[in-house]
């Protein structure tokens, strides 16, 4: 297997305080990696610093290496924008563009200069609509507002959004987690699909979710990287017995 | 092992290994009780165990309930994955030893005559083993322990060493006395019966192993030499 991006010794400190310790973790190429550990242990801060998210926050401050295809993402000469065009992301929240359907989809490929001409536009609205399982709720209806949908046709459509411009890597974080069972189904249908297209990192506090949707999974607690195993062996018979007292509900 | 943070997740895994132990021991008396009516041929003792085969099949009914009760509101992990799955496989395993104690039981109607005595040491002698057995590996299942659990699976071999010495003798005694040759039948039934009671044991014994290290224990089976058992 091949591995996509490779952190090595990943540090974060918002400001004194250390949010993770010395993280070693590889996501494997069009695999499905999840991150899972209670609130505050430091997993969505290791998903942020995938696609340099923390840079927007001033006192934050990240060490170590992480390489994608053997490029450190945060070398001087990286171009930020350039990585986010590489490295997609889904929030927690759906939070579409306060534009129409079409717009919400085409925004990004119009600002990176990606489509021809209109047609080219629509084939790639189309496309990514069509890939987030969305184009058939939403055909008829390019034209209205993204924010008009259901939370989990809003979701749909911002993985539309991060698709279009066609990145390597899918970052999610918690993406069911404002979504119904239906709704959620959905995504997960739909993240077992891309998963042949994408190479996908997903943080989630489910962790049904996270046994169904992923090949690999990393546990963190208090800033560290506790086990990361194989999904199949960390959720049947982990090896580390604080990955085994968080997963069965013993952790105090 | 640390609590859940639920109390009420505790208490259900509790009763349910507490079911198993509970299943276990009525299947243990069983085979201790049937192999008695054959040897001492108590025909009212042959009624009551024959009833008391019902109990057995309430509990692995129960059992299954509550698997599916756990599996609904807890969808357990890990180790409380591999425990609700393991007591389902063993209630199987310890419904099968009830049933084949009773078909013991019902055949020793059957077996009326009195029967040679080294037919009857070696008979009495596989069921104290498969008792035996059984009640090491319960309590394999009840303390967790892997080491007991591998012990009893290498142990079944004893068993079908034993059931081959009967099932020789019985059929000398076929040979040598032909106006008896349907009870000894039922005896070879019998002999045959013994020896699918330490398979099921082993069963079990593979099912905590599991249940403790997350693997399968490692090797083949290991078999008697019997060639009537094996039908080679």
């Amino acid at each position: 297997m091949k591995n996509k991006i490779k952190a090595k010794g990943v540090s974060v400190f918002y400001g004194e305080k250390q949010a993770l310790f010395d993280v070693d973790l590889n996501v494997a190429e069009k695999q499905v990696t999840a991150l899972i550990g209670p609130s505050g242990c430091g997993k969505s801060t290791f998903l942020r610093c995938l696609n340099r998210m923390n840079d927007v926050i001033d006192i934050c401050k990240v060490s170590g290496v992480i390489e994608i295809d053997g490029e450190n993402i945060y070398d001087k000469s990286v171009d930020v924008v350039q990585l986010r065009e590489r490295v997609g992301m889904v929030f927690q929240k759906p939070n579409p563009f306060p534009k129409s359907i079409y717009e919400n989809v085409s925004y990004g490929p119009d600002i990176h200069g990606i489509a021809k001409d209109k047609n080219h536009m629509d084939e790639i609205v189309e496309n990514s609509l069509k890939q987030a399982a969305l184009w058939d709720e939403v055909k008829d209806r390019l034209d209205e507002p993204g924010t008009g949908l259901s939370g989990g046709q809003q979701q749909r459509l911002c993985i539309a959004r991060a698709i279009s411009i066609n990145p390597e890597v899918i970052l999610m974080d918690e993406p069911c987690s404002a979504l119904d069972p239906i709704a959620t189904a959905k995504i997960e249908t739909l993240i077992d699909e891309l998963k042949s297209l994408y190479t996908i990192a997903i943080v989630t506090h489910s962790m049904s979710q996270a046994a169904r949707v992923s090949q690999y999974t990393g546990f963190f607690h208090l800033g560290k990287l506790i086990e990361f195993n194989t999904t199949d062996k960390l959720f049947k018979n982990p090896d580390n017995k604080m990955t085994q007292d968080y997963i069965t509900g013993r952790f105090g | 092992m640390a609590e859940h943070l639920v109390k009420s997740y505790d208490e259900q895994l509790s009763i349910l290994t507490n079911t198993i132990a509970k299943m276990g021991a009525l299947a243990e008396k069983q085979i201790k009780d049937a192999t008695e009516a054959l040897l001492t041929n108590d025909q009212e003792f042959v009624d009551e165990i024959v009833g008391k085969d019902d109990r057995i099949d309430e509990l692995e009914k129960n059992i299954e309930a509550q698997v599916v009760d756990l599996i609904t509101m807890r969808q357990p992990m890990a180790i409380d994955l591999r425990e609700t799955v393991s007591a389902m496989k063993i209630s199987g395993d310890l419904e099968r030893i009830g049933d084949l104690a009773k078909n013991i039981a019902k055949r020793s109607r059957y077996v009326s005559v009195k029967l040679p005595d080294n037919i009857k040491k070696t008979i009495g002698a596989a069921s104290e083993k498969v008792q035996k057995n059984l009640k090491l590996v319960l309590d394999a299942f009840v303390n967790r322990d892997a080491k007991v659990a591998e012990m009893v699976w290498n142990s079944d071999e004893e068993i079908d060493n034993l059931i081959d010495i009967s099932m020789n003798s019985v059929t000398e005694f076929m040979e040598r006395e032909k106006n008896y040759i349907k009870p000894a039948a039922h005896l070879l039934f019998m002999s045959k019966n013994l020896e699918r009671m330490g398979d099921h044991a082993t069963n079990i014994a593979e099912t905590v192993y599991y249940l403790v290290t997350g693997d399968d224990i490692e090797g083949d089976r290991p078999k008697g030499q019997s060639d009537i058992l094996s039908g080679q």
